[in-house]
């Protein structure tokens, strides 16, 4: 069984993010709120409560080196949250958005994050020494629909955004002062910043989930149509291939190792994804067990007591046999996974552990140790 | 049935049924038009963050033709106890069900589905059933007023 801990913590969980020490857990449980849990002699306690958003936090973030934690949220502000003795102190970011912010992300050097928008527009941040406050620089003009997911390549100046128009964007965000040109040819030479390096059309329906493999050779992205899309060769001539699954969509990637990747959606199991030795990628299996659980005979009750109270109990005799109940997918999760975050141990670049959050409310860490199958891919 | 929360691009602050609200297109997918027959259809209409459903039910006469009317808006003037259906049918059809990523989130979707099944068949029960007493209550009356003409 790969899902070694299960963790209840809210009714619903929008977003989640860890410490660099892994022992505390930010999550956003579906209000304007992020609540901060640390593990403290096997128990759950919550520590803190940032309170500053007005509409759901749609993303958080966290430094693995600095320490801080970056929220996005609907009511298109941002703030960088700094640990300044036992409480977090939020700073303002002046995204300049006039739409919500959907997703946010920190840079591999955590010097700049990037958030996405319904705006249509990327949002890029970078913390000004002389003023002490963090700036944004938006790239506006290319989307023609809401961002839904942004990702850092390694070397920290390619940025990948995903919209709902279906196409992944690769551009460059380099911004004088903030990053070092590096004397490597490649696409980093185009070093303007907002110039899109590639625009990939792959897609028919909503792109989500874009992530980018450790060595920032593999682009992978979902769509809402089934697939997911690995693109090889980041430039000017890129290879693309497209791995279609009976089920249903997902929601966001997560590369554990270069040839090995783990997806979560809809369907509420993680879905494994590995590359041969000739780089073909295909599906492996689901992780965690699919047990067919039956649902029982009291659907929905609110319901049939509203109804049962207008029409008098004894027409609405609950004749389940006329209608077989749906069964439900079974697994870990019992709704929808919406974020997958990795738990890096320091030093070692593939990723052994992750965890999942879905909209039941739980926060599940999967260890890929004992998976003999999949030991070959790591 | 695969919703998300997903805030307006056209109002900032807002959150709103994309398939009520139609002005993005790209956020709304292909609807689905299932027909039994001409008089008997189900409508699909999904976006990224809510799906409508518009069913047709199956009237054979003017009578179930009056019943269906009448019970339909009786439920759906009652429509918050139901939570997802719809208080006023799409034009052309008889009863319609809006389901936003809120329901999805509060409640299963394997649940939802069956909720629905189960309240379309409980409905044509219901109606065959006002159907055959207003048909008997008419015959009675018809014959306890003619039995003083004999």
């Amino acid at each position: 069984m790969a899902a070694i801990a299960v963790h209840q913590f809210a009714q619903c969980i929008t977003c989640h993010a860890w410490s660099p020490d892994q022992s505390m857990v930010a999550f956003c449980p579906n209000n304007n709120e992020v609540h901060i849990y640390r593990l403290s002699q096997d128990k759950w306690e919550k520590v803190h409560v940032l309170q500053k958003h007005d509409q759901i936090v749609s993303g958080i973030d966290w430094s693995a080196r600095s320490n801080r934690i970056v929220t996005a949220s609907h009511d298109r502000n941002s703030y960088v949250w700094n640990l300044e003795g036992s409480e977090w102190v939020p700073t303002l970011v002046i995204l300049r958005l006039n739409r919500a912010a959907l997703c946010v992300q920190w840079s591999p050097k955590e010097n700049k994050f990037a958030v996405g928008s319904g705006a249509k527009t990327v949002c890029i941040c970078y913390y000004e020494q002389e003023n002490n406050w963090w700036v944004s620089k938006l790239i506006r003009k290319r989307h023609d629909s809401s961002v839904t997911g942004v990702a850092w390549h390694p070397n920290n100046i390619l940025l990948a955004t995903t919209s709902t128009d279906g196409k992944c964007r690769v551009f460059s965000t380099f911004i004088k002062g903030v990053d070092t040109k590096d004397s490597r040819t490649g696409p980093s030479s185009d070093s303007k910043f907002g110039e899109q390096i590639l625009q990939l059309d792959l897609s028919l329906s909503w792109a989500f989930g874009v992530k980018w493999s450790p060595s920032g050779n593999t682009l992978a992205y979902v769509g809402h149509n089934s697939m997911i899309y690995f693109v090889d060769d980041v430039g000017p001539s890129p290879l693309a291939q497209n791995v279609a699954f009976r089920d249903l969509p997902l929601r966001d990637v997560l590369f554990v190792s270069e040839r090995m990747i783990v997806g979560v959606g809809f369907d509420c199991s993680p879905m494994v994804f590995a590359a041969d030795e000739r780089g073909i990628w295909s599906f492996v299996r689901f992780l965690g067990e699919r047990k067919m659980a039956s649902s029982g005979s009291k659907y929905g009750s609110q319901f049939s007591e509203a109804f049962g109270k207008l029409y008098g109990q004894s027409k609405h005799g609950v004749s389940t046999d006329a209608v077989e109940p749906s069964r439900s997918r079974g697994g870990v999760h019992e709704n929808c996974i919406n974020c997958i975050v990795p738990l890096r141990q320091p030093g070692i670049s593939t990723v052994m552990r992750f965890s999942t959050s879905g909209l039941d409310g739980k926060v599940v860490v999967w260890d890929l140790e004992n998976q003999a199958d999949l030991s070959d891919y790591l | 049935m695969c919703l998300q929360n997903f805030p307006c691009q056209e109002v900032e602050r807002h959150n709103k049924p994309e398939v009520e609200l139609k002005t993005s297109p790209e956020l709304l997918l292909n609807p689905v038009l299932i027909c039994r027959n001409e008089a008997e259809k189900c409508l699909i209409e999904t976006s990224i963050n809510s799906l409508r459903i518009s069913l047709k039910v199956k009237q054979a006469d003017e009578l179930e033709n009056i019943l269906t009317k009448k019970f339909l808006r009786f439920l759906s003037m009652r429509a918050e106890a139901f939570q997802v259906l719809r208080r006023k049918p799409v034009q052309g059809y008889d009863i319609s069900f809006l389901i936003t990523n809120y329901h999805y989130e509060d409640m299963q979707k394997h649940k939802l589905i069956d909720f629905i099944v189960q309240f379309m068949e409980d409905i044509e029960k219901e109606i065959s059933e006002l159907k055959m007493s207003v048909n008997t209550r008419g015959r009675l009356v018809a014959t306890e007023f003619l039995k003083q003409f004999i």
